[in-house]
């Protein structure tokens, strides 16, 4: 097992880059190694109002003409990267699960895993790196 | 005066919102703000909806670009396209200020 980065995104997506940049950065782990001569494996969190990033049928494209952040998500779960999203701020903001982005969309194999943020933490402390946007 | 205000964030605007007085307000969400028309929090509605005598509006644009659909806005807000923003801004406001 290489270096593990957790990226804990806590803002809501469009309005600001952090998101973004947050999920794109964790997608260049992949060929980051390359050149670092190094594993890197990226583990994304959603907290906070950053899990509004995780709700389904986004339409960017539509009207902004970019890329969707739902998109992005569905990329990384096609990857297998692990993404976890706050089941109490899903709760305090009373998101269902239904509403959340769906990976076998892409043919993912892995899902958005929904846990208690006391489980984020625990990552935070486990993974070598943790970035915050 | 007739004073349009836009709200385009999630959070830190509710003070600025309570502090303005105007014979007509409109409150218009966008970006960012279009939660405040379709988000609860601990089962209450935003606190920017209470704002007595003000009209809501939210854009549908940035409502759908977000995952939401206008089936999921609250009863207080208007939805709008750009285009009805611009005929709001133009026929029904005298100043508009982007909090």
């Amino acid at each position: 097992m290489g270096k593990e980065i957790l990226f804990v995104v806590s803002r809501p997506p469009y309005k600001s880059e952090n998101p973004k940049l947050a999920i794109t950065h964790a997608m260049a782990c992949y060929v980051a190694d390359i050149h670092i001569d190094e594993e890197v494996e990226p583990i994304m969190a959603f907290v906070a109002d950053g899990v509004l990033n995780c709700i389904k049928n986004q339409r960017s494209e539509a009207f902004y003409g970019i890329i969707s952040t739902e998109q992005h998500i569905k990329n990384q779960l096609a990857s297998d990267m692990k993404m976890f999203v706050c089941k109490e701020d899903l709760q305090r903001l009373e998101i269902k699960e239904e509403r959340l982005i769906d990976g076998k969309d892409m043919g993912a194999e892995v899902d958005l895993e929904m846990v208690g943020f006391e489980e984020i933490l625990k990552e935070m402390e486990r993974c070598d790196q943790v970035m915050f946007f | 005066m007739r004073l349009g205000v836009f709200v385009s964030d999630l959070r830190g605007n509710e003070k600025m919102l309570d502090r303005l007085k105007a014979e007509k307000l409109g409150v218009f969400l966008v970006e960012n703000g279009i939660y405040h028309a379709v988000i609860k929090e601990d089962g209450m509605i935003s606190p920017l909806l209470q704002k007595e005598g003000a009209d809501y509006y939210v854009l549908t644009e940035d409502l759908q670009t977000r995952g939401f659909t206008s089936s999921e806005v609250d009863s207080k807000v208007s939805v709008v396209t750009y285009l009805d923003v611009v005929d709001l801004m133009m026929n029904d406001y005298e100043k508009l200020v982007w909090l």
